[in-house]
């Protein structure tokens, strides 16, 4: 079972690794057709996996990101920056770089189980530490949601400009989904020592 | 701002309603309170039709969710990226804060707030003088509530479940 889940990880990360040295640092990097191809097969195959509803909650958390690397990418070439003509080219190829990294990533993640990690041959407090991440990150993706939507009933958000309430809104979701992954990790990981603890004292 | 009479579906929920009185929020110093079994779709009716309805109007409200922990994060996010030091801030001084902040608001929505706070009085005094309406979804008694309320006109809005057809609740609302 050991080696079963060793070889299934590693499998996992050989493919991420793989993924990265063809698409995001190296031999493809620069053709922006074949990222965007990589972009629509990571979508196709997210809203496949989970929904596609979860692919768009996804796409517009990368937005704001993309958004801005595109307008600081169009500036630069407009402006010449460091006599450079290549600065749009570089912007949108990181414009689709980025979102289908993030979501590759997040789909190889989510093969990982909690069970995967009870088998690994590492010790107990380590274990404790991967469910508590994994299990901290997979409420903060379903309350991306929720949070976004609180936001959107704040009419302080929407008095400013179009573009500030925006940039505003997503500085508020990254802040209140910091706050909340610290708390949750805090909590679970403490739940989960007391409960180890409970039951490692029961068994002696 | 009215609700009208009328047949509203939300696909999403699986809910059908049949509002059978309009809800008119216009008037000054009303206090609503929605009520009705759980599943009967009170929630559903505030997000999805309520709140809808007063941003397509463009009128200002507050809303205080039932996930309240949740939405404290989002509030405790908010006023910091205003400015506000919020650190060391416990629940009722961050919400106390947020409506202090929004002084433009008329109406104020709290979804079970009592699940949290039994006691509640305290949020009529803190409301902005603004505020004309509060809508209020409790599954306390109605005596208990109105005493919170007192000197604003209340009416009580009884969730009822008709039937169940395929997926979908029919639900009627109505002024009881």
């Amino acid at each position: 079972m050991n080696n079963l889940v060793i070889l299934k990880l590693a499998i996992i990360f050989i493919i991420i690794i793989s993924f990265f040295w063809l698409f995001v640092f190296g031999p493809f990097y620069n053709h922006l057709a074949v990222q965007l191809v990589v972009l629509v097969v990571v979508l196709v195959w997210n809203a496949l996996r989970f929904s596609f509803k979860e692919t768009i909650s996804l796409l517009k958390f990368c937005l704001p990101f993309v958004s801005s690397l595109f307008i600081f990418g169009l500036v630069f070439q407009l402006m010449r920056l460091f006599g450079r003509t290549d600065w749009l080219q570089d912007s949108l190829i990181k414009c689709l770089v980025f979102p289908s990294s993030l979501i590759f990533l997040k789909i190889l993640l989510a093969g990982i189980t909690y069970l995967d990690i009870l088998n690994l041959p590492i010790s107990m407090k380590k274990r404790i530490g991967l469910i508590t991440m994994k299990s901290a990150f997979q409420k903060g993706e379903k309350i991306l949601g929720r949070f976004s939507w609180y936001l959107n009933t704040y009419s302080s958000l929407h008095g400013e400009g179009r573009i500030k309430s925006t940039l505003k809104k997503y500085a508020c979701l990254i802040i209140a989904l910091y706050l909340y992954l610290y708390e949750e990790i805090e909590n679970s990981n403490r739940l989960l020592k007391n409960r180890y603890q409970h039951l490692y004292e029961v068994n002696e | 701002m009215e609700i009208g009479r009328g047949k509203y579906r939300l696909d999403g929920r699986n809910l059908n309603f049949d509002v059978v009185d309009a809800l008119d929020f216009n008037g000054s110093g009303s206090c609503f309170y929605f009520r009705g079994d759980n599943g009967y779709g009170k929630t559903s009716f505030l997000e999805k039709i309520v709140i809808p309805a007063f941003e397509a109007n463009g009128l200002p409200y507050l809303y205080i969710g039932q996930d309240i922990r949740t939405q404290l994060y989002t509030l405790r996010a908010l006023l910091s990226v205003q400015g506000f030091k919020v650190s060391g801030t416990d629940e009722l001084e961050l919400l106390r804060l947020w409506i202090d902040q929004n002084q433009s608001a008329g109406v104020l929505m709290l979804d079970e707030f009592d699940k949290y706070f039994p006691d509640y009085g305290f949020i009529f005094e803190w409301s902005p003088a603004l505020i004309r309406t509060y809508i209020i979804v409790t599954h306390q008694g109605h005596q208990s509530t109105s005493i919170a309320a007192e000197n604003r006109r209340i009416y009580n809005v009884k969730f009822e479940l008709l039937d169940i057809e395929g997926r979908f609740k029919n639900v009627r609302v109505r002024h009881e």
